[in-house]
């Protein structure tokens, strides 16, 4: 995480009072992030027009074409901010794009009243149960070394890691039970789709099935036994992005701060880019 | 704002949504029965036996009565199979049984006493509903079936002596599967509720417009001359009617549960019309029987229907249970309230109900049917006993004999707005259940448990619990047209708080459960007052009542 220079340069501080905006906006590769939209776009477009694609594939077409934009813009991050700020960066932006799916999801069961299984957002293949397994884990490492490592350390990163474990053994169990339950119906030879199943928190969860839970006050917050995995995991989302983004945003904030007398800036703790 | 101080106001927020959720129960309590003229009634007391023995747990007897072993293969609807009422048809003060069934006649068990049975065979046709009541107010329980194929509703007339004569209810014409029987109208004579069930008329009729002219929800007002049919509504499939006060004005409401994409329907006698109510806020999807009682002893009815939903999340019954689960997704229509799981009403409003089936943990009881309340420990709370399964080829195929094998499933009530699982009394039986009574078949102040078991024996649960003591009450009414009082409300009020059931002629599936009322109460609870509310609105009050004695309270 750390570059180890021998004479680190301080990063150059955020001069907005919104440095999220300030960090995430294309800058000078702007023209470039237009192009990749209008390209991308234009592609899906005739994708699913030419072949009869599924909008998921028009979906990946549109982050495929972003992606090299998306590089320069990381890797101008790093030069002007340092390794712990590009990070920052790279996790707003996929973690905001990852919510923007599940919002979707939401949009689509709650406003548009699509079945649960026809709610599947923009990226359906996605939504499978390892795709989510290592996303949440790349989010719990990734947020576990901003706050060890990066020294993101403020009372929203704290509780940002939280929830990531939290979100992460929610994933963990589904997948286990996924596995487990493709395996009995291998034995049963079905079919069948195992993924999608309830997790820990929600309707037929474990904290609304097992014995364990019971006749306690568990049983009696509704959202916690009775809200449908869709629902669970938009909130998990919700809360993990809104952390981020609060994380982010007081530990950017803090690279403004004057140094005190004698002190150096802030924003001189921070891991520069080799230049 | 700081962020702690931030923090401070969400868990505030947090905590006074829990505390609205806490409390939506409070919104509507039914009225005690104190208004209305005091009629004399005279009382005959016999003491209940001393139980035989005290296991502490339920105790299977074979009864040898099987249902649906004739068919080789079993696929939807036969696959319902078929319900079971508890009465005492010859007056003897003993509760005897008839079952229906689906591949053979009905049966009629006369109870000798000490759990021993005569058989009757009753008539031969092959039966879904069986129905007990004093249909013509003679005094003597008369039995109505429905069939499995097209027959109109069969109608026996007890003509004592155990002498049943096939006869007709004239002017009952609609396609039945579920009946129910009560007073609605108030003119002392009980009238009929039926409704169809048009999905597995579907596969026997092939004239849809005659289906459709024969089918449905139907209020049966009777009179000297007959019933007088007034059908609510031709969407039906129906597999369980409740006839209960639901909105506190002592009168019975109907409350007509629905299978698959219908929805369950309740409607209320506004002058001489019925008025359609939608009183829930969530109903369940497959609702297989619908059941009531005061789970809290505070005054508030509590409602709950069954429907399909795996109780065991194991890999294992997820893996079983999938294949079917992807073939019945539920639906998601802001119109549509219904729910595939269990729900259990609790008043949220007037008027309004609102499901805490989670809170009760009650939400998931298997491939559930029959689900009925009673007081199973006498502790003086209601507890809860669901019988589950199914057989199917076309839905099971990939499991043995097409059966998907659940244990069924007791709940002991607790009084504090929760029921615990309670496997420690025995009654988790594994075969595939459908009707289901409760009835103390011998007088020791317990409720056994009998079943109708599809492609198995039917079977009595005898109780062996411990501890607790009981008050069973049998109302009677002669010369009136409703000598069992069907739709009287009771209130035992003991020191622990006041009991409340109500008479019926219908019950869970496709079944019937006693006219005789079973209080259960703690050992040190003192029995202060039975107060009777008859269905005429007339009051009666019993002092102190014994403990441990049957009464037969005559008006």
């Amino acid at each position: 995480m750390n570059d180890s220079t021998s004479s680190p340069k301080p990063a150059p501080a955020f001069r907005s009072i919104f440095p999220i905006y300030e960090l995430l906006h294309p800058r000078q590769l702007t023209p470039w992030v237009i192009v990749s939209v209008a390209l991308g776009l234009a592609a899906a477009w005739v994708s699913s027009m030419v072949w009869g694609t599924p909008l998921w594939v028009s979906t990946l077409i549109v982050l495929v074409a972003m992606v090299p934009v998306g590089i320069f813009k990381w890797a101008d991050d790093k030069r002007r901010f340092g390794l712990t700020v590009m990070i920052i960066s790279i996790m707003l932006i996929a973690q905001g794009t990852h919510t923007i799916e599940h919002l979707v999801q939401w949009v689509e069961y709650h406003i548009l009243f699509f079945t649960p299984r026809q709610s599947n957002g923009l990226l359906s293949p996605a939504n499978s149960e390892w795709v989510h397994f290592i996303w949440n884990w790349s989010v719990l490492i990734t947020v576990t070394l901003l706050v060890t490592l990066g020294k993101v350390r403020n009372f929203w990163s704290f509780l940002l890691l939280g929830v990531a474990i939290g979100h992460t053994t929610e994933h963990s169990y589904a997948l286990i039970r996924f596995l487990l339950v493709r395996e009995q119906l291998d034995i049963l030879c079905l079919t069948n789709t195992a993924q999608g199943l309830p997790g820990i928190i929600g309707r037929d969860g474990w904290l609304a099935r097992s014995t364990t839970t019971e006749g306690t006050f568990v049983r009696d917050i509704p959202w916690l036994v009775n809200s449908i995995r869709l629902d669970v995991h938009f909130w998990w989302n919700a809360i993990e992005m809104s952390l981020s983004v609060a994380a982010a945003h007081f530990f950017l904030r803090g690279l403004n701060r004057p140094a005190a007398a004698g002190q150096p800036p802030v924003s001189a703790a921070l891991p520069a880019a080799n230049s | 704002m700081g962020a702690r101080s931030w923090l401070l106001y969400v868990a505030r927020l947090w905590a006074a949504g829990l505390l609205l959720a806490g409390c939506s129960g409070a919104g509507y309590i039914a009225p005690t029965p104190t208004a209305g003229a005091q009629v004399e009634v005279s009382i005959q007391s016999t003491a209940l036996a001393q139980p035989d023995a005290c296991e502490n747990r339920f105790v299977e007897r074979d009864l040898g009565v099987s249902n649906g072993v004739r068919i080789r293969e079993i696929t939807t609807y036969l696959s319902n199979g078929s319900g079971v009422a508890a009465a005492d048809l010859n007056e003897d003060g003993l509760t005897d049984l008839v079952f229906a069934r689906i591949d053979r006649g009905a049966l009629i068990l006369w109870n000798q006493g000490d759990f021993t049975f005569k058989e009757q065979d009753l008539h031969g046709e092959f039966a879904r509903m069986v129905s007990a009541a004093d249909v013509d107010g003679d005094g003597r329980i008369d039995l109505a079936f429905t069939t499995t194929g097209l027959q109109d509703v069969l109608y026996y007339h007890n003509e004592g002596g155990g002498v049943f004569k096939k006869s007709s209810l004239p002017g009952v014409t609609y396609r039945a599967h579920a009946l129910a029987w009560g007073d609605l109208n108030g003119d002392g004579m009980l009238d009929l509720v039926s409704g169809s069930y048009n999905t597995d008329l579907r596969q026997h009729m092939t004239d849809m417009e005659a289906l459709k002219q024969s089918t449905g929800i139907v209020y049966y007002e009777q009179s000297a001359a007959g019933f007088v049919a007034q059908r609510l509504q031709q969407e039906a499939e129906t597999l369980s009617i409740g006839l209960v006060d639901l909105n506190g004005d002592h009168r019975p409401d109907i409350w007509a549960a629905n299978d698959f994409l219908a929805h369950d329907r309740v409607w209320t006698l506004d002058g001489a019309a019925w008025k359609l109510l939608q009183p829930f806020g969530q109903t369940s999807y497959s609702t297989m029987s619908v059941e009531w009682g005061d789970l809290n002893n505070n005054g508030q009815t509590n409602l709950f229907s069954s429907d399909m939903a795996p109780y065991d999340i194991s890999t294992y019954n997820m893996a079983i249970w999938l294949p079917v689960m992807d073939k019945l997704e539920e639906r998601h229509d802001p119109a549509d309230p219904q729910i595939m799981a269990n729900v259990l009403q609790v008043p949220a409003a007037p008027g309004k109900w609102a499901s805490q089936a989670d809170r009760y943990s009650v939400a998931a009881t298997g491939w559930s049917w029959s689900s009925r309340f009673g007081d199973l420990d006498n502790d003086g709370f209601l507890d809860l006993y669901v019988v589950n399964g199914m057989i199917a080829k076309n839905l099971f195929d990939h499991l043995p004999n097409y059966e998907l094998i659940e244990e069924n499933q007791a709940f002991r009530g607790t009084g504090q707005r929760r029921f615990m699982r309670a496997p420690q009394w025995g009654l988790n039986a594994t075969a595939s259940g459908r009707g289901m009574v409760m009835a103390d078949l011998n007088l020791d102040g317990k409720l056994d448990i009998i079943i109708n078991n599809l492609r198995a024996s039917a079977v009595i649960y005898e109780n062996q619990l411990c501890g607790g003591e009981a008050l069973e009450v049998d109302l009677r009414w002669p010369g009136s047209k409703n000598p069992y009082a069907i739709g009287a409300q009771l209130e035992l009020h003991t020191s622990a708080g006041v009991l409340r059931r109500d008479v019926r002629a219908s019950g869970g599936y496709l079944s019937t459960d006693p006219a005789r009322i079973h209080f259960g109460f703690a050992l040190d609870a003192q029995l202060l007052e039975l107060v009777v509310r008859w269905p005429d609105g007339a009051l009666s009050r019993i002092s102190a009542p014994q403990a441990h004695t049957l009464l037969q309270v005559t008006r």
